[in-house]
């Protein structure tokens, strides 16, 4: 792993301008260009909100609010696994033509998807001040959850990069998974809302992303510190995993080039 | 990768490549299949599932040298340069890179078609291992070089092919590396930017880099390169110079055509489906064998007996080969070549090709003259060749010589001329009467 990161450092120019690229690339030759950005989540939020509040009638306070608060984040979450999957196979222009180390592909898919993330972020503020919602001092947590997801996306969008170039089946796999993962995740409801214990626990404990998740909603939604606990841990095996997907995608790399 | 000083930029010790086949009988690896095959019980031997591109490649590239490496359609060439670049890795076998290597593979790796040329520019830059601020520097000069004006700032999708190839040629030769590795790629654009290219490529040479060059072209071969390497089958057949070596490839295919060989993918035939055997001469040292006859002396002479040093293009001279020959040598053949400076065959005869009445059995010594009525070439220098063959040995003599002229006219040769100067009216007039002629 060490070894791996010490390459991406390395070619972090190349790291850097791929990231640029993607972002400048697209919304190349859309007409509303750069607006897109921040038009997606939007969209995509008033979907949901309709679908919530007028015809499913939730009555959490501020609705829309909160569930932009959860889901700008899953989005760079799905988006970062969905294209980290086929990261490297797609890529076969450059991995069969050019030397430079697999690792920078994945990480690019992610770290763009995490500008985005950023980007979109004034826009939320501005749709919490329409609620009269401003943050408060306990967002000084967001960088450490920032950096557990970052560590937990990158992880898993290693490993799912590194197999999907033998085992192509995985792309389509992951897409469908993740709809189930996204309802299971606490973006569109609260999870106090969920009436059973068990499944309450469930949904909170055992699935990393909820995890994340609500400590997004607990800063700027709930003002309120997020549980250090499950933070605590969920850090721990990200970095766990992280190093195991390292492993895993060092072991593999070599064959890539002559697989794809 | 070591970065120890070394003399050799490029060392290779029993290099095997072996791919796993991805297809049995024509069909793709899926789940079905494989599902199949596990339920009829059915196991693939490992060795079956395996492709065997090179088979023990020895070579060492010293720093510095222009080698070509020559070979048939799949003979295991582009894998051999994907593995010096170290896109693949090698099966078993030892690889030592000193330096820093670019490949030009492939022109424009990871063009985006949407970005203006100037954009695509960085990131293929950088793809090819320049850092952001090295780019910035070069900019000028590669936009420059594409000579594409203000079409760089036009999306790369407007591009014609050309324009295309160009831009990306114009990144990969500024790379600046230490070992320059090229996959058939030096003919990109029109007559002009060849020219540029091979400028390039020039430069390149001049400035001590490694270059290693694939390419079916032999003129290209003989021409630039110091060292050419022959790879037959996954093997390495042969290490040499130039000349040497394409011939007796060309030999080998020829004898293969003769022979009707089936040309089937050297990969995956047993032994690699080499090329036949020649039985070339190999071109000796000339201490090697004793040779029945030896050139003792190779000199250029003027139309009166004297030593020439310095020849001009309208005077007469001869070449006067010197010779010893054994007593059991019959059935000699002397070859004289003229070559540029860079190689090029000018003008190539032999005693053979122009049935010259040679004794049977040559004398203990003799000499042999060459008598060209005008020397005919333009100023600048020029190599000569004579090859003495006798009883499949050979021996060669080199000799560079200059010539000099006040002309300033261009190209190789100058042939006999005068100029005619007529006027209309003139030109009705039956021309020899009225010419005015001016002798050159």
């Amino acid at each position: 792993m060490i070894r791996l990161v010490r390459e991406l450092y390395q070619y972090r120019g190349l790291l850097l301008s791929l990231v640029q690229r993607e972002l400048k690339a697209r919304y190349r030759g859309s007409f509303l260009g750069f607006l897109w950005t921040f038009l997606n989540p939007m969209l995509h939020m008033m979907v949901y909100a309709l679908l919530f509040t007028v015809v499913m009638r939730n009555n959490t306070p501020n609705y829309a609010y909160f569930m932009f608060v959860g889901l700008l984040p899953w989005i760079w979450f799905s988006s970062s696994i969905g294209g980290g999957a086929s990261a490297i196979s797609d890529r076969r222009d450059l991995m069969t033509k050019v030397r430079f180390p697999a690792q920078v592909l994945p990480t690019t898919v992610v770290v763009t998807n995490l500008c985005n993330y950023v980007l979109s972020l004034p826009l939320m503020f501005l749709m919490g001040a329409l609620y009269g919602q401003w943050p408060t001092w306990h967002i000084i947590a967001f960088p450490a959850v920032v950096l557990i997801q970052l560590c937990f996306t990158t992880a898993l969008t290693y490993i799912l990069a590194a197999v999907n170039v033998t085992f192509r089946d995985l792309q389509h796999i992951v897409m469908n998974l993740m709809t189930l993962w996204f309802f299971a995740t606490p973006v569109l409801f609260q999870l106090s809302t969920i009436h059973s214990e068990r499944m309450r626990m469930l949904v909170g404990l055992v699935n990393p992303m909820s995890i994340i998740i609500t400590s997004y909603q607990a800063m700027f939604y709930e003002h309120r510190l997020p549980d250090g606990e499950p933070l605590l841990i969920l850090a721990v095996c990200s970095v766990a995993l992280l190093w195991a997907s390292s492993s895993i995608f060092e072991a593999r790399r070599e064959e890539f080039a002559e697989s794809i | 990768m070591q970065t120890l000083p070394s003399d050799d930029a490029i060392v290779l010790r029993d290099v095997v490549k072996s791919f796993k086949k991805r297809t049995i009988r024509g069909e793709y690896t899926t789940f079905k299949s494989e599902l199949l095959r596990w339920l009829r019980g059915q196991r693939l031997p490992k060795e079956k599932g395996l492709i065997t591109a090179l088979r023990g490649i020895n070579l060492v590239i010293p720093r510095g040298k222009t080698v070509g490496i020559i070979g048939r359609n799949g003979s295991g060439k582009s894998t051999l340069l994907k593995l010096i670049t170290g896109i693949y890795a090698p099966t078993s076998g030892e690889m030592q890179i000193n330096g820093r290597i670019s490949a030009l593979l492939d022109l424009g790796a990871g063009f985006h078609p949407d970005f203006s040329g100037r954009e695509n520019i960085l990131i293929n830059g950088i793809i090819l291992g320049m850092s952001r601020a090295e780019v910035r520097a070069r900019m000028d000069e590669i936009i420059a070089f594409s000579e594409l004006g203000e079409f760089i700032d036009e999306p790369v999708r407007t591009y014609s092919s050309g324009m295309y190839m160009r831009l990306a040629f114009s990144v990969a030769t500024h790379v600046d590396p230490d070992i320059l590795i090229i996959d058939e790629i030096l003919a990109v654009g029109d007559e002009h930017f060849a020219k540029k290219s091979l400028a390039k490529m020039t430069e390149f040479k001049a400035q001590g880099k490694t270059i290693v060059l694939v390419t079916h072209d032999l003129g290209t071969v003989d021409r630039w390169c110091d060292l050419v390497a022959w790879i037959d089958g996954g093997y390495m057949r042969r290490v040499g110079p130039p000349a040497e070596i394409t011939k007796e490839y060309k030999q080998a295919i020829a004898l293969a055509e003769a022979q009707s060989v089936v040309f089937t993918p050297p990969a995956l035939t047993e032994g690699g489906g080499a090329l036949p055997q020649v039985n070339v001469t190999p071109e000796p040292a000339p201490v090697a064998a004793p040779s029945p006859v030896r050139i003792t002396g190779v000199c250029w002479k003027g139309t009166t007996g004297e030593l020439v040093e310095a020849l001009t293009p309208e005077q007469g001279a001869e070449v006067c080969v010197e010779y010893a020959a054994d007593a059991g040598c019959s059935d000699a053949e002397f070859e004289l070549s003229l070559l540029s400076s860079d190689g090029r065959t000018l003008y190539e005869t032999s005693t053979r090709m122009e049935s010259v009445a040679l004794p049977q059995h040559l004398p203990p010594e003799g000499r042999l003259r060459f008598v060209m009525e005008r020397v005919g070439l333009l100023a600048g220098e020029y190599v000569l060749r004579v090859t003495a063959r006798c009883a499949g040995s050979t021996v060669v003599e080199r000799r560079t010589f200059q010539v000099s002229a006040p002309q300033v006219d261009r190209g190789v040769f100058r042939p006999v001329h005068r100029w005619v100067v007529e006027d209309a009216a003139a030109a009705n007039r039956p021309a020899s009467t009225q010419a005015n002629s001016v002798a050159s």
